[in-house]
């Protein structure tokens, strides 16, 4: 039975190419997402072990938990910002440190943000790498002078060698750099390199003197690196300092540092991982599709064959084996083939990163369980896929063999009702996720039970519901809807009657070959829905809660002191509110209780002139009076900080440290404001140090009787000098808000893109061979004068139907699941339902075009059948 | 009594080397307008050769073929497409109608490919005539063996071709319908005055003809005129020795 089994796999190649091509693409994604990880992996752990190249770290005693991401963070950029921050060592310590015995040198780690003005003039902006600036000097170990001459003095920087490429400096050039606050003119004394590759960041080196007034004004330092004499252990090094160092201090070995410094690191690269997991498993499970309908055609085709061996005694389960061992053998060639282009994607990907300046590790590493997962992954489905059509051939009667019609589609009378029934059960779902979700009420339902669910995971189940029923409903659906969708061709006598009828006689087909470009439409449109809602929920509360005129931003998160001044001194600038941003430490919730391991947690707080809310933000007031709250010293809170704390008006938040308890004054909910507490910023004062406030964005407002307009150009010119601060009016901050969720969503489409790929195959897939099936019928209409033209025409007229067919069905699941996320997600800041019908219309249009391209080949195929040998087919 | 189509010197050669099959070796004929001519012989004879030949579906390896006047033997592919939707029906043994069309868009298929208008009062005629007024709506698997091949026949004859050509139009059906079908073609001669060809070894089919011509290896080898069974069973023994 194998030995026929095998014989039908290569007997009929062709038809299976676009089964193993399905299989193929998506373990290529499967292994280029591995891929992809272990060589980011590589890379940052070669930039851990050249950054944290120390034999051991003296540093603060207390992590910084929970600090929350203020907005987009990154400016900090310390050499060992990679773990958790933590509190600061004084610079002083270094000397103790030197002197204790063991010690080679001690050097404290003074680094932070920069911005390089390149050549042409303009800041270098990296993609997402950050722009750091550190002391080096001669001796530094994982440092090597390539050029010119160290820098000294605060007018001489080093550049590392590809930051010196991108900026197009070379030694001796002269530019400007931002460093702390202010721009300054400087020379490049010379060009480093490190030993890893800095993976796009851009490096600047500085004197030690120059980087600890710029980093370090208060004498404060994240951490001091310690190398050991030679002879001296990482363990021995821990030992001797550990007794000498101040209470608010410790001391790890390098290897714990790097640790630590690659755990937080994995476990990033594990969501990118996941994330890009996900879509090649919706890669691979639309490929099922194509691989059911592939085995479907070859039974239905082989329907007397098979029923031949089952007379000469072969048994069902034998005819079910034969079956699956071809799917096998689609599975482990597709696999196989996966593999090695996933490999040379990653590749691909690598040299693209490259010529963009952002070089990564050499090698594509792949390891054995990633592969047995590809493998796995591809046959898996292959064999899933290949079961259904296979019981079918398996339960072929003998005495098919003596018939000559062949066997009708089942009915449709069954999928009908159940996916009915899973579809409505799933909108009973997102309905009942939406009401979780925006209510406000402890019990929306009533019900207990139902109140305790998570709206996400009912959100989840629903969606799932919704798409799973309408896979399962599609084929009872697919007849009426097409007879709808083709009223438009049907003037095209006898074209379109004849591509109806061809896409509606075998639901099932059609259902399963728009059932693959279903899924990826479906999430192309809840895309689409959470684009759309994102960019108008974003412009409506921008566009209401902003009311200062303009907004000074920066691209590098920090807005230089100087800069607030020199705003501030802009004729006809009415008021100006800087907002500094900080990190504040809860009194532990399990103080007192003695819980080991229990970290304080963190909240981010923003410091504002008194008069700021109503004056530069009009925030939606959940509870309270915000203006009144600061100006009476109490604390604004973000409503999801509020929920997540248990805080209500009149509550007292402890801090540790003890210096001051916070009043919650008021509850807002705001688009703008990323801070979990609004506070005065003499309060905040008094609560951090200045060095550890940002200055993030700068409110400006123009004073009476001058025109917003008229103030744009003095505005302008006056953040010109520090080269990365932008001036915004409401409008464009509503727009950059948008612009980032823009960003991510363009990077889920081109993941979607894919699966629309796979999809198209199908469309392929079907229709190439469902005319090897007709080859009789298509001989007959070629016989009685159907020209070549009007024969492909045909069948283009079916590709577009079965395009259009699975597009609408999968933009009204989209959007029948995206409407339910303004409920759901209202605390993400999406509250506004937006369908972008413009992209709708768009989609369909392109899946004409789908259409279109899928029919060229099989079009061509049909055209060039022989008459006569299509008419004398037995 | 004019010549609807002829054959001269037909030669048609299958395969090469070993292989070589010649399936006509040098047929001339005559088709008559208002005939109904029947074309027999022994399996591999050579007969469906012939009649794919004559239609344009396949071509010959020497020899002229004319059709209406136009010697087809050289068209190209598009004009023989063509000449198949405009001079030519075809009745074939088995799957001769879309199964996805009803019996009216069957039979006005051929009009629809050419985007020429159907004739209304003819295409009443034709539809009388096969007595099929009342299944006109309905599928062709809705349909009995012989309801399809008149359908089958009605759609040959609805865009009044020089010649239909019919491949065992009745090797599928029983008996009370073959003598249906077979009827109708007989009529579609005598009352409608068109040339049918049709290829059948069933004797009783035969008989149905204006006109038999027996085909054996490649070669003409007997015609006769208003024959009766007996006549064609008689001449089929005398191929057979």
């Amino acid at each position: 039975m194998t030995r026929v089994a095998l014989r039908g796999v290569r007997a009929h190649l062709v038809r299976f190419v676009l089964s193993v091509l399905a299989v193929t693409l998506g373990v290529a994604f499967v292994t280029g997402a591995f891929a992809f990880r272990s060589m980011l992996s590589s890379t940052f752990d070669d930039i851990i072990a050249t950054t944290l190249g120390a034999d051991a770290y003296v540093r603060g005693a207390d992590e910084l938990a929970d600090a929350p991401a203020q907005g987009g963070t990154g400016g900090g950029g310390t050499a060992t910002g990679f773990g958790t921050p933590r509190t600061p060592v004084p610079v002083a310590l270094a000397d103790d440190v030197a002197r204790t015995d063991g010690v080679a040198r001690a050097e404290p780690d003074v680094s932070g943000s920069v911005v390089l003005v390149g050549a042409d003039g303009t800041a270098v902006i990296t993609s997402g790498p950050p722009s750091t600036a550190f002391a080096v000097q001669d001796g530094d170990p994982g440092v090597r002078l390539t050029s010119g001459t160290w820098p000294s003095g605060p007018h001489r920087i080093a550049l590392e060698d590809s930051a010196a490429r991108t900026s197009g400096l070379a030694t001796g050039a002269r530019t400007q750099v931002v460093l702390g606050d202010e721009p300054r003119d400087v020379v490049v004394s010379g060009t480093f390199a490190i030993e890893a590759s800095p993976a796009g960041a851009i490096l600047v080196g500085v004197d030690e003197r120059t980087a600890l007034d710029t980093f370090a004004p208060d004498g404060l330092v994240p951490s001091v690196s310690v190398y050991a004499d030679p002879g001296t252990s990482q363990q021995q090094l821990v030992a001797a300092l550990a007794p000498t160092l101040p209470d608010d201090a410790q001391v790890v070995t390098g290897d714990e540092a790097r640790d630590e410094a690659s755990e937080g690191v994995e476990q990033i690269l594990g969501f990118v991982e996941t994330f890009l997991l996900v879509f090649a498993a919706i890669s691979l499970f639309v490929g099922a599709f194509i691989i059911t309908n592939t085995f479907a055609m070859s039974v239905r085709e082989r329907m007397r064959e098979l029923a031949l061996l089952r007379a000469l005694g072969a048994s069902p389960q034998q005819v079910f084996r034969s079956i699956l061992a071809q799917a096998v053998v689609v599975g482990v060639l597709g696999s196989a083939l996966g593999i090695v282009s996933g490999a040379g994607l990653v590749v691909l990907i690598q040299r693209v990163l490259a010529a963009r300046g952002m070089e990564l590790a050499g090698s594509v590493p792949l390891g054995a369980v990633p592969l047995a997962v590809a493998v796995a992954g591809g046959v898996g489905v292959s064999l899933a896929a290949a079961s259904v059509p296979a019981r079918r051939a398996a339960t072929v009667p003998p005495v098919q063999a003596m018939r000559d019609d062949v066997r009708p589609e089942r009915s449709v009378a069954t999928p009908a009702v159940v996916g009915a029934a899973v579809t409505l059960l799933g909108a009973a779902l997102l309905v009942l996720a939406a009401a979780l979700g925006s209510s406000t009420d402890e019990t929306p339902t009533g019900l207990g039970l139902l109140d305790d669910l998570d709206p996400r995971w009912v959100l989840a189940a629903g969606a799932a519901g919704v798409l799973v029923g309408a896979l399962v409903l599609s084929p009872a659906l697919a007849r009426p809807v097409l007879a709808v969708l083709a009223w438009p061709v049907l003037p095209l006598r006898p074209l379109g009657r004849l591509a109806r009828g061809n896409v509606t006689r075998m639901p099932r087909r059609t259902a399963n070959t728009a059932g693959a470009l279903m899924i990826g439409m479906a999430l192309v449109s809840v895309t689409g829905v959470i684009a759309a809602s994102a960019d108008a929920s974003v412009r409506s509360i921008v566009d209401q809660e902003m009311a200062a005129d303009y907004l000074v931003d920066s691209a590098t998160f920090t807005v230089p002191a100087g800069a607030a001044d020199a705003v501030a001194a802009v004729p006809g600038v009415g008021e100006t509110d800087p907002v500094r941003l900080a990190t504040l430490e809860l009194r532990s919730r399990s103080d007192g209780s003695g819980g080991a391991g229990a970290s304080p947690a963190g909240v981010s707080a923003a410091g504002v002139r008194p008069g700021f809310f109503g004056r530069a933000l009009d925030p939606v007031t959940v509870e309270g009076d915000p203006a009144a709250a600061l100006a009476d010293g109490q604390a604004v809170v973000r409503r999801l900080a509020a929920r997540d704390h248990g805080w209500a008006v009149g509550d007292t938040v402890s801090l540790r440290g003890g210096t001051r308890d916070l009043v919650v004054g008021a509850v807002i909910d705001s688009q703008v404001v990323t801070s979990d507490v609004v506070v005065p910023q003499d309060v905040l004062d008094a609560l951090v140090p200045e060095r550890q406030q940002s200055l993030r964005v700068v409110y400006v407002t123009a004073a009476d009787g001058t025109r917003p307009e008229a103030l744009r150009d003095g505005l302008v010119a006056a953040v010109q000098p520090y080269l990365v601060l932008s001036v915004l009016d409401p409008e464009e901050v509503a727009s950059s808000f948008a612009d980032q969720v823009t960003r991510v969503l363009n990077i889920l489409y081109a993941l979607l893109a894919l699966s629309v790929v796979i999809a198209l195959l199908g469309i392929v897939n079907t229709l190439a061979l469902s005319i090897i099936e007709r080859t009789r019928e298509i001989g007959l209409l070629r016989a009685v004068g159907l020209g070549r033209l009007q024969l492909a025409g045909t069948i283009a007229i079916e590709a577009v139907l079965i395009s259009v067919y699975g597009t609408a069905l999968g933009t009204a699941v989209g959007i029948g699941i995206g409407a339910a996320l303004p409920g759901v997600l209202a605390d993400q800041g999406l509250t506004t339902l937006a369908v972008p019908w413009g992209q709708v219309l768009a989609v369909l249009g392109g899946a004409v075009v789908i259409g279109l391209v899928a029919s060229v080949w099989p079009g061509i195929r049909a055209a060039r059948l022989p008459v006569l040998d299509a008419v004398t087919t037995d | 009594m004019t010549v609807r189509a002829s054959a001269r010197g037909l030669v048609k050669v299958y395969g090469r080397g070993d292989t070589r099959v010649r399936a006509l070796d040098g047929v001339d004929l005559d088709l008559d307008a208002a005939h109904l001519t029947a074309v027999m012989g022994p399996s591999g004879s050579g007969k469906s050769t012939l009649m794919h030949c004559l239609a344009g579906l396949d071509t010959a390896t020497e020899g002229t073929i004319v059709v209406d006047g136009q010697d087809i033997s050289r068209m190209s592919q598009r004009r023989l497409t063509a000449l198949r939707r405009t001079r030519v029906g075809f009745v074939f043994q088995s799957y001769n109608l879309v199964p996805t069309l009803t019996a009216e868009e069957n039979i006005t298929l051929p009009l629809d490919i050419a985007r020429a208008p159907v004739d209304r009062d003819w295409f009443d005629e034709v539809v009388d005539a096969v007595g099929l007024r009342d299944r006109l709506h309905h599928r062709p698997a809705e349909l009995s063996g012989g309801q399809q091949q008149r359908v089958a026949c009605a759609r040959a004859l609805v865009s009044r071709p020089s010649v239909v050509f019919a491949d065992e139009p009745t090797g599928n059906l029983d008996s009370t319908s073959s003598a249906e079908v077979l009827a109708f073609l007989r009529r579609s001669v005598d009352e409608l005055g068109r040339c049918v060809v049709m290829v059948t070894h069933d004797p009783r089919a035969a008989s149905y003809a204006h006109r038999v011509v027996f085909l054996a290896d490649g070669r003409l080898a007997g015609d006769l005129r208003d024959p009766t069974q007996q006549d064609v069973l008689d001449a089929l023994g005398g191929l057979a020795l």
